[in-house]
């Protein structure tokens, strides 16, 4: 932006010229400024919940240390305990100091303390949510919070219906239209945004009839990372990548997002709901529309959404389904040195469970872009490493003039985008080496956030509870997006519905049949 | 870590090209290199700085100081280091002796990272015109500090007199923390119905002799198209007389259209909001080290329009804006040049303000 020089002091004497609408202080030129929310308060339900105690309070501790919270906030717990604000805070004190990461400091932790408040009751007690909206009400004026509310559902989604019709009946999350009242209230979803397409659409339209649906943000903690956001910006912030991000240049995609971990201390919600469910229907699909969408004619949450949602919309099931969706379970096995018990040797996992700890899937996208372009996805607990991963393999190259044997070792190019760990894209091609003989290997170009270098960045969820307040909705799927991604689910789970698992010892790569279905299209997995 | 004694630009090259290849997954993702022009008495300071800037930001660090520039013959010691003392990136500290303290760039430019940004860093006193030092004409940005100075004013007019796009001073950076403060406190000025409101002036209450304050004042009189003072706190209503912070500013008062002013005022790193009719808010306002003012300036690599703007209303210059933002070389020898320090003391910007005139 060129300087406005009619902007200088001169005159100054005079009547002042003509001060900006809005905020004088503000310009989009000022990137100095952090981006800081309105005064407003934050209302979680189900504080006590270990969610909210290891990654939303810590996450509120980092904004304020960081000053990236308002002057006037308010952060209002409830729950069903016989609490005042004194246990609150005693809570609140030791989830963000033993998560935080941010360094402690006292005086921050002070200033948040005082704006922590409590209100004690269930879901279903009529009396404690007309406390809740009194409290909500007399914190605009002691605290000057100015209306606005977000409310954070940190509880089962069993819950939802309750708690959403309670403020519903007390009117605390009345705001058809901020323009016209002069403040906002949202509402913030955790995953899992219902259990297939009937259920997801069921809770959509309760809390989309509560709020209304701009007011609504599910949160995926995946996109708030900065590599999906990076992959955006290496996409179309770029020349070199897009023409080639097609299915005349690309052979294959694969994405993959293992964990090391079991299923924890999860049993009872994970033998319900399964992998697919867990982490395809959401963070999986989520990758992969971000790496096939058509590039958005702006960076608006808007016009970012028409172009996932397409992608979502496009995905098709390969007709051999035995072949192509496999589902796995982890037995007993070894892992990083360790030994470790099966999935139905864990803890309230019944015996005959028949639950997947791991999918592998291959999926079509049907546009021009990407027909015949094959996404193969898998996810899975107790694999040898904690890795997520969005992998290209492009073709190999029409005509090579070197012989065969000098390429023995030359594989495809490939571009790898580390979501998790060691966030960074690495390129691989292949390179002359050095001596008499030609000799073509693959080599690796790498960039790495570093480890060094990540420190700075955000952790997710305080960057996504900070577009909450602020009300960028860029990084939050609408409805439309997690009703296209479960009409991607559901037939599988038909699919899979009393057919038992393939199995795989933890600390392996997945099942042989994983391995088999890649065999088939003659590929193989990338080992991440 | 390899040391070179009394050696030569080339085997500095050849010791850092050496470095990478050994630790060569350290050296990706390079983003710009970082230029640091201190004197031996800064090299603490300096490097502690330049070493928590480098861990924000990927870059190659080159450290320059000059010895001696008196000295019979001219010498160059180094010091080259990957993923080392000095951060986690690459690090060049170069140690030049006797003539060879002014041709400083021709060590530099072959260890410049290949087309990427540089950003030269005076820890000390920056030379008065940045054009005289060959390692600001062959950065990008330039990041002086007027606070080193006796009077800091007289730095800040200096600066504004020599004023290229893509300078920028830590004066500035430092009331990063108060202009966001502000900023908030206006935002939230409004009630419910109508939720902007009009400033139509105020008053900037500080250390007459702080940068950062004329700084400030400067900033809000070019947002708000009015005259903004700076005004020694006079011992007043408490809520107009906080404690001046590093930068020696203590409050401001913002009037409203047609509403009570707001006060902010600090003590203690913590800024107080107050306004009549309504609860005292507050947040942190704490004093940086020189390290993340640093990090703040490497984020971004154009030029900063809004310090051009701040620096013109605060100093009484216009036409800052439209100036080239590149600079050639103008050589000053000083055996033969009347003034041989790096200039700033009262004394020598008065000299150079009458030889000016």
């Amino acid at each position: 932006m060129a300087v406005d020089t009619r902007r200088s002091r001169r005159g100054a004497k005079a009547k002042p010229p003509q001060q900006r609408p809005g905020n004088p202080l503000r310009d989009n030129a000022d990137r100095r400024l952090p981006r800081i929310p309105p005064p407003c308060a934050l209302v979680v339900f189900g504080i006590t919940g270990d969610l909210a105690q290891k990654k939303l309070l810590p996450a509120v501790y980092d904004l304020a240390n960081r000053g990236l919270l308002p002057t006037n906030f308010v952060l209002l717990g409830f729950a069903r305990r016989d609490w005042g604000d004194g246990e609150f805070i005693e809570l609140a004190h030791k989830a963000a100091k033993e998560h935080a990461r941010t360094p402690w400091r006292e005086d921050v932790w002070k200033r948040l303390a005082a704006a922590c408040k409590f209100v004690p009751g269930a879901f279903d007690d009529d009396a404690a949510f007309d406390t809740l909206a009194e409290t909500l009400l007399d914190l605009e004026e002691s605290h000057g919070v100015a209306g606005n509310a977000a409310f954070y559902l940190s509880i089962p989604p069993d819950s939802f219906p309750v708690v959403l019709k309670q403020m519903q009946r007390t009117g605390m999350a009345d705001n058809v239209d901020d323009s016209i009242t002069g403040y906002w209230r949202r509402v913030v979803v955790e995953k899992p945004f219902g259990h297939d397409l009937a259920s997801s659409r069921e809770l959509n339209e309760l809390v989309d009839s509560v709020f209304t649906a701009q007011d609504v943000f599910r949160i995926d903690h995946y996109l708030g990372k900065e590599t999906v956001q990076n992959l955006l910006a290496l996409r179309f912030a770029n020349t070199l990548f897009e023409p080639v991000w097609n299915s005349h240049h690309v052979d294959s995609v694969q994405i993959t997002m293992a964990e090391d971990m079991g299923i924890g201390s999860r049993a009872e919600f994970y033998d319900v709901t399964g992998t697919a469910r867990d982490v395809v229907q959401n963070h999986i699909l989520q990758l992969l529309a971000l790496t096939a969408m058509e590039e958005p004619v702006e960076y608006t949450p808007d016009a970012i959404r028409i172009e996932k949602l397409k992608v979502l919309r496009a995905i098709s099931l390969p007709e051999d389904l035995p072949r192509y969706a496999i589902r796995g379970q982890y037995t007993q096995g070894w892992l990083a040195g360790q030994r470790v018990p099966g999935y139905v040797q864990e803890d309230k996992v019944p015996d005959d469970s028949t639950t997947e700890t791991y999918v592998a899937l291959r999926l079509g996208v049907q546009t021009r872009r990407w027909a015949g372009v094959p996404f193969y996805l898998r996810a899975g607990k107790r694999l040898p490493r904690r890795v997520t991963e969005i992998a290209l393999t492009f073709r190999p190259a029409p005509h090579v003039p070197f012989t065969a044997s000098d390429t023995e070792s030359l594989g495809q190019n490939q571009l790898v985008v580390r979501v998790q760990p060691d966030e960074g894209v690495t390129l691989k091609f292949g390179s002359k080496v050095p001596g008499t003989v030609m000799e073509v290997r693959d080599v690796a170009m790498d960039f790495l956030y570093g480890t060094a270098f990540t420190e700075a960045s955000p952790e997710a969820y305080e960057r996504l509870l900070l577009d909450v307040l602020i009300g960028d909705a860029t990084l939050f799927p609408r409805h439309e997006e997690v009703e296209a991604s479960w009409a991607v689910i559901d037939p599988l789970e038909d699919f899979w519905a009393g057919q038992q698992p393939a199995h795989y010892r933890a600390g392996e790569w997945g099942p042989a049949e994983a391995d088999d279905m890649l065999a088939s299209d003659g590929r193989a997995w990338r080992r991440p | 870590m390899s040391t070179l004694w009394d050696t030569t630009g080339t085997e500095v090259v050849k010791a850092l090209g050496a470095a990478r290849r050994n630790g060569a997954a350290v050296t990706s993702g390079l983003a710009l290199t970082f230029v640091v022009v201190a004197e031996e008495k800064q090299v603490e300071m300096a490097e502690k700085a330049a070493t928590t800037a480098a861990a924000m930001h990927p870059c190659r660090l080159v450290m320059v100081v000059r010895r001696e520039n008196t000295a019979p013959t001219p010498r160059l010691d180094a010091e080259v280091s990957v993923g080392g003392r000095l951060g986690p990136g690459e690090a060049v500290q170069l140690r030049m002796y006797g003539r060879l303290a002014l041709h400083a760039e021709s060590v530099v430019l072959p260890l410049l990272a290949p087309d990427a940004p540089v950003v030269t860093w005076w820890p000390g006193r920056a030379p008065e015109r940045l054009a005289t030092d060959g390692l600001g004409v062959l950065a990008e940005r330039r990041v002086t500090d007027c606070a080193v100075h006796d009077n800091a004013l007289e730095a800040l007019r200096i600066r504004a007199t020599d004023y290229a796009p893509g300078d920028t001073d830590l004066a500035w950076t430092r009331i990063t923390s108060w202009r966001s403060m502000l900023a908030a406190a206006v935002d939230s000025a409004g009630s419910p119905g109508s939720p902007s409101v009009a400033v139509a002036g105020g008053e900037v209450y500080g250390r007459p002799d702080s940068a950062s304050a004329a700084l400030l004042a400067g900033w809000l009189s070019s947002r708000l198209f009015t005259r903004v003072k700076v005004v020694q706190p006079d011992g007043g209503a408490p809520h107009e007389n906080g404690q001046p912070d590093a930068a020696g500013i203590s409050g401001v008062r913002l009037d409203l259209d047609g509403a009570d002013p707001i006060y902010i005022h600090h003590r203690g790193g913590v800024g107080v909001v107050s306004r009549a009719g309504r609860p005292d808010s507050t947040a942190a306002l704490a004093e940086r080290e020189i390290g993340e003012l640093l990090g703040e300036e490497l984020r971004r690599l154009d030029a900063d329009e809004l310090y051009c703007e701040a620096l013109a209303a605060a100093t009484g210059t216009s036409g800052l804006g439209g100036r080239a933002p590149t600079r050639s070389l103008i050589w000053e020898d000083p055996a033969t040049s009347e003034d041989k320090a790096p200039l700033g003391t009262a004394a020598e910007a008065k000299a150079i303000g009458r030889s000016k005139k």
